[in-house]
């Protein structure tokens, strides 16, 4: 029984400040993005606006649900709750500290790329089921982006996974204690970063949302809560990948070498810092860069990033092989 | 596998609170649906036709070589971690696979599949 | 344990059974995805929790993606289901007897305690006594590190095979779906990248 009430104390502690996260991600974006455009962004209600969130979210909450006519009910309402949940329930193999994982999967990599891997499903549900044409067009390049970075995206892992010798995420935060994998292998995590960026559907890779010209992308038919599932799954999957990101290749909880006076710091604030720091580049991304074309985008995807990636595959595992250094 | 129980609740917790959000709107807000709001969106005309239709083939084509690509790299996961063990011979038959599927991804590169227009 | 096998062998086989029974094809890959899923449940408590990741990774993130675009494609309006089932049952339950006798045979006596069906003795009860568990004893291995071991050493031609089918696939369906516009204008990167401004801009006096 004690079991079950630790398991549920360990979501409640997950859930809660993950949804609070994503919340305040959203008011972070609106103010960085306002005062790069030199405007002040939300700043009504509460101090510096500091509840814009909440009261964005309370108005949702109390918005009609319009179910279009000629949509198909049961998945148009399922897309968002399939949404919401994987974004949910990816985080339970991220480790905030040594020990503090809901579950310690030893292959936890995998789990994470599998779930990652299932949420197209939501994107493509909504697109067809809504049975509108800007939803459907969205879906389709939605899903064929999301897919073709996916395969970098996982190659990339590879070369890391090389390193670290374990697919377990405790075990690569160890592995990093000499030296981050973003050190020795610096192109790679930029082409994770980037890769991330097209993966959750990002300025510039924002194509499926392009307002100009597909409205709103997939989720154009959706209003009220089960738009909120959309917008807080998909602000979830992006404090997810930073997460994963700093945990790939900037160590995890390990505490910045040059703080070292802030030690002391518990080993979830350096996560935090490190995730936050990502953030903010995806934010200043959005700010910054015009939209890719969908051609360029592709073309970025299978003809930059798939080889490169590989390249690296051949050789990362060449080069540690061959000095024998491999864990 | 007990590892994995602490997810499944996890899952079901997240089903639970999902549906609940969804379910909110409908308890507190009133609903009024009229033949304009609830018909699709199509920038204020009318919608023409059931929007499912035929589309472009290289979405197929994306698909499928996903599939083989997504294969590929569920081959290298076990190889990364054990490319200590399995020493160099291990090593050359995931060079001599991944030269192969090189060799297909050098073709299709030739042929224009990748391209878009 | 019992008790999730039946849940997740109860929600596979009535998902399967709607991939048939259902009016939309659409509904039908999706619930063919439910079967996937609840399959990937059973791995994970077999204790196969690679198998049931990749199974995860590539029929549902890869293969499903795929029948579900060929699916939306055919555009079926909503097939009428009115003709009888029973036509088919000749032909499917043929094939269904011929896949259930595969099993029965293919599983040896440890799995089906009354097996009349299976052919010859199952050698390895009699070969490895029960006690012998060296290999266990001597080194963990969890799963993913265990398939490492053999798969590029002791079974690499069969890994060479599925690189040669993959190979062929990839051709395959390059060859089936590609017929490239000589119409269209595409954007020459590498050339354009390449381009020497002193030779391409010239002043025209």
């Amino acid at each position: 029984m004690s079991y079950f009430l630790g398991v549920l104390l360990k979501i409640l502690g997950l859930v809660v400040p993950l949804l609070l996260g994503i919340a305040f991600m959203v008011l972070a974006e609106r103010k960085v993005m306002g005062s790069i455009q030199r405007r002040k962004g939300p700043n009504v209600v509460g101090v510096f606006g500091i509840l814009q969130p909440i009261a964005d979210g309370l108005k949702l909450m109390v918005k009609e649900t319009v179910l279009p006519s000629n949509a198909n009910l049961m998945i148009f309402l399922a897309a968002p709750v399939l949404t919401f949940m994987l974004a949910l329930i990816s985080w339970s193999v991220i480790p905030f500290g040594d020990g503090l994982v809901l579950c310690d999967l030893n292959i936890g990599v995998l789990y994470l790329f599998a779930v990652s891997s299932l949420g197209v499903y939501g994107v493509i549900m909504a697109g067809w089921s809504s049975n509108s044409k800007y939803a459907f067009l969205g879906a389709l390049r939605s899903t064929a982006q999301m897919v073709s970075y996916e395969v970098s995206l996982g190659l990339i892992l590879i070369s890391t996974l090389i390193f670290a010798g374990s697919l377990n995420f405790t075990e690569i935060v160890e592995s990093q204690k000499e030296v981050w994998f973003a050190v020795p292998l610096f192109p790679l995590f930029i082409m994770f970063f980037i890769s991330c960026l097209a993966e959750t559907n990002r300025a510039p890779f924002d194509l499926p949302e392009a307002e100009a010209e597909l409205v709103a992308g997939y989720n154009v038919e959706y209003s009220s809560m089960a738009f909120a599932l959309f917008f807080l799954g998909e602000y979830g999957n992006m404090i997810l990948m930073c997460t994963f990101c700093s945990i790939m290749f900037l160590g995890g909880w390990l505490p910045l070498p040059i703080l070292s006076s802030f030690d002391f710091m518990p080993p979830g604030f350096w996560l935090g810092l490190k995730a936050a720091f990502f953030l903010f580049g995806f934010i200043w991304v959005r700010a910054s860069f015009p939209r890719y074309r969908y051609d360029q985008l592709m073309r970025l995807g299978w003809k930059v990033f798939l080889p490169l990636s590989l390249a690296w595959v051949f050789f990362v595992s060449g080069l540690m092989i061959g000095n024998d250094w491999l864990p | 596998m007990t590892e994995f129980f602490p997810i499944f609740i996890f899952l079901i917790i997240s089903l639970g609170l999902s549906l609940i959000l969804v379910g909110i709107p409908f308890i507190v807000a009133p609903q009024k649906a009229d033949p304009e709001k609830i018909s699709a969106y199509e920038c204020g005309f009318d919608p023409f036709d059931d929007a499912r239709g035929k589309f472009d083939i290289r979405f197929y084509l994306v698909a499928i070589l996903f599939i083989i690509f997504d294969l590929e790299v569920s081959f290298l996961f076990p190889w990364s971690l054990v490319l200590g063990e399995i020493s160099f011979f291990g090593f050359w038959t995931m060079i001599f696979f991944l030269l192969i599927l090189t060799l297909g991804f050098v073709y299709e590169w030739k042929k224009g599949a990748l391209d878009w227009e | 344990m019992n008790l999730f096998l039946a849940a997740f062998a109860a929600l596979g086989i009535s998902s399967s059974i709607m991939v048939i029974r259902a009016n939309n094809p659409v509904y039908s890959v999706l619930y063919l995805i439910l079967v996937f899923v609840n399959v990937s449940g059973i791995l994970i408590l077999q204790g196969l929790d690679f198998f049931a990741m990749i199974f995860l990774v590539v029929y549902v993130g890869a293969i499903a993606v795929l029948f579900l675009f060929v699916v939306m494609m055919l555009n079926i309006k909503v097939e009428e289901k009115q003709e009888s089932m029973l036509r088919y049952l000749p032909v499917g339950g043929g094939i269904g007897l011929i896949f259930f006798l595969e099993v029965v045979i293919g599983l040896d006596k440890e799995f089906v305690p009354l097996n009349l069906l299976s052919l010859g003795p199952s050698y390895e009860s009699e070969i490895l006594p029960e006690y012998l568990h060296w290999g266990e004893t001597l080194a963990q291995k969890t799963g993913i590190e265990a398939i490492g071991q053999v798969i590029y050493t002791y079974y690499f031609y069969y890994f060479f095979m599925a690189s040669f089918i993959l190979l062929v696939a990839m051709i395959g369906a390059i060859l089936l779906t590609l017929h490239n516009d000589p119409k269209v204008k595409r954007q020459e990167v590498f050339e354009q990248n390449a381009r020497e401004f002193s030779r391409t801009i010239q002043k025209a006096s």
